[in-house]
């Protein structure tokens, strides 16, 4: 009984840490190809799980939302980095934080008007509505779901910078844009893609939280602040540590509600402090 | 001549200020003193932000803190001195800043802001949780003591007048006092070590200790403003540490104009005017603020107080001497 229970937790820590890590790895690609630490990628991943609670409603279908908002959400993020996010490459890092930062409340707050404060819920989607039996205990189907998508995306986005020719273009844009540029590729155009990539997965992330979450108006900040940790102890733009951070978190996550429900937040400031000052650019960080 | 005229402008500035309470409306003295504690706060955010090129998003961390000594030392002990709590919660923003700078001035740029703002989240997370002495969201109420003259006189602080001038005369010495740090060969490093680090590093300056020494000078003033904040409220509450506090004064400094010593002040009037008046019009008033916010980010980058040339004034003097 005792040992089914840890069982428990240990799945459900592994969930919520692959589900921040779909979030944070969206933010990280940014950063780490664009060095642009975009603030408003929290606003992103709320603005995907509102849209799914609308989409849902309307089209009566919870997976054609988890086509639809992120599309919206891509779009909305081009329109970001064409007219008002290229002013800023020249003006250096702060700047790009202040506008993100500005437009992250300006988003967040448009929610607001629209969808209101009060809580809203998604359902579950039928096909993965039901429980399954773990180590004698059921489980809901749909966070095994949320485990295995989340895998899915991630490998997607692996190959593609791995493996294909775009993924070719945006590694070398990202060590030396200007050279990339001679060489005839449209840099702009790259930079703008994968600024909407970030975008698209913060709202696909933002989707498949919205039915085991709940959709409420301060799971943007709330998400922003796991992303921060991720970030800080994983290392500034890698993936693999964002990765390995994100697991850790959502085992002390889900152990620390276990064993000292006060204190559970405290624990990922904790460990992000021994981090920073055993190592301060986080696990897998280059200077600065 | 020119010089003349600089002192007759900051006596005319010194006479209005201590005017207001008898030309405004007492609604208007209260944002007045709002405006005077958050320009406190916005002229220690800027001593790291424009003299120093860090970017702190968990500024407010070191004002909730100084927030919080204040109403619970007045909550506990009602009649503690006022002027030893004030340098208590100066220390608080010290111990504070200390801590949080250990970990986050050896990164700059937006890594630094990162690590400052999940500081501050920590800070809010135990406000919101730690219900035993912050009572969480639902805050913790005290009621302003008086001020003892030692012993001469007793300064009722029940009078918005009398909060208003403790507030001028504090706020006015702590920015004076920043204002003559940054004459000092420590405030100078900053503006080298700003510029680049790697040359000042090679010049033999301490770039860690700099930045360092300047964000714990930073939370001395934060600390300080975030106390005279409570004290003006008679209330403090977990969202005092939330994001916004930072977001408040991350926008003041930007508006106003964070290359000049004065542009913070500049942005936390306006501000709070602004505020104020777009709050009585609309709930939603931040996508306004917001806007406003974004339109200087891309288009004003020394800010509002670029928009004031007092060397068209002294032109104008000039010509009209012939």
């Amino acid at each position: 009984m005792d040992w089914s229970i840890y069982m428990i937790q240990g799945i459900h820590g592994l969930v919520y840490g692959m589900l921040m890590f779909l979030v944070a790895s969206g933010l990280t690609l940014v950063l780490g190809m664009m060095g642009v630490l975009n603030v408003t990628h929290a606003a992103f991943y709320m603005l995907g799980a509102y849209l799914a609670y609308t989409l849902t409603a309307y089209l009566g279908s919870f997976w054609l939302s988890l086509l639809g908002a992120p599309i919206i959400v891509a779009a909305l993020a081009v329109f970001i980095e064409r007219f008002l996010l290229r002013k800023t490459y020249r003006g250096g890092h702060q700047l790009q934080l202040l506008l993100t930062f500005g437009l992250f409340f300006i988003v967040g707050e448009l929610m607001r008007v629209i969808w209101g404060t009060a809580p809203l819920t998604v359902p579950v989607p039928r096909l993965f509505s039901g429980e399954v039996s773990v180590a004698g205990m059921s489980y809901p189907v749909y966070r095994l779901f949320i485990l295995g998508f989340s895998f899915l995306v991630l490998i997607v986005v692996a190959l593609i910078l791995s493996r294909t020719r775009i993924g070719i273009i945006i590694r070398a844009a990202v060590g030396d844009p200007d050279m990339v540029d001679a060489l005839g590729t449209n840099i702009p155009l790259v930079f703008s893609g994968v600024f909407a990539g970030g975008a698209v997965l913060a709202a696909l992330s933002g989707v498949i939280a919205a039915p085991f979450l709940s959709v409420y108006s301060g799971m943007g900040l709330d998400a922003l602040m796991d992303c921060f940790v991720v970030i800080v102890i994983g290392g500034f733009g890698s993936l693999l540590g964002a990765f390995i951070a994100s697991l850790m978190l959502g085992q002390l996550h889900s152990f620390g509600v276990l064993w000292i429900p006060k204190l559970a937040v405290v624990f990922q400031f904790l460990l992000m402090a021994v981090v920073l000052v055993v190592k301060p650019t986080g696990f897998f960080g280059e200077k600065e | 001549m020119t010089r003349k005229v600089y002192w007759l402008a900051w006596g005319i500035v010194i006479v209005l200020l201590l005017s207001i309470p008898y030309l405004l409306p007492e609604i208007w003295i209260h944002l007045a003193v709002e405006a005077l504690v958050f320009s406190l706060f916005a002229v220690s955010f800027n001593l790291l932000f424009g003299y120093s090129g860090l970017l702190p998003f968990g500024h407010g961390a070191l004002f909730g803190i100084g927030a919080y000594v204040v109403a619970l030392i007045f909550r506990n002990y009602p009649d503690a001195s006022l002027l030893l709590t004030f340098l208590l919660a100066a220390l608080g923003g010290v111990i504070a800043a200390a801590v949080i700078g250990v970990f986050s001035v050896r990164l700059k740029g937006a890594y630094f802001a990162l690590i400052t703002t999940a500081f501050q989240m920590f800070a809010f997370a135990v406000a919101e949780k730690w219900r035993g002495v912050t009572n969480g969201d639902d805050g913790v109420t005290f009621s302003r003591p008086d001020l003892h003259l030692g012993g001469l006189a007793i300064l009722s602080m029940k009078s918005i007048h009398h909060v208003y001038y403790l507030t001028l005369v504090i706020v006015g010495i702590s920015i004076l006092a920043c204002w003559l740090f940054l004459k000092t060969p420590l405030g100078n490093s900053a503006v080298a070590v700003r510029e680049k680090d790697v040359r000042a590093s090679f010049l033999g300056y301490n770039v860690f200790l700099t930045r360092y020494t300047l964000f714990v000078i930073s939370g001395i003033f934060a600390g300080l403003a975030g106390g005279l904040f409570a004290f003006f409220e008679e209330f403090v509450a977990a969202s005092c540490l939330n994001l916004d506090t930072s977001m408040s004064v991350v926008f003041m400094t930007v508006i106003g104009g964070p290359a000049n010593f004065l542009g913070p002040v500049l942005g936390s009037v306006v501000y709070i005017i602004f505020q104020d008046w777009i709050s009585s019009l609309t709930r939603h008033w931040w996508i306004l603020m917001g806007c406003f916010f974004v339109i200087v980010v891309l288009y004003l980058q020394s800010g509002l107080i670029s928009l004031i040339k007092p060397e068209k004034v002294r032109l104008w003097l000039d010509r009209r001497r012939g």
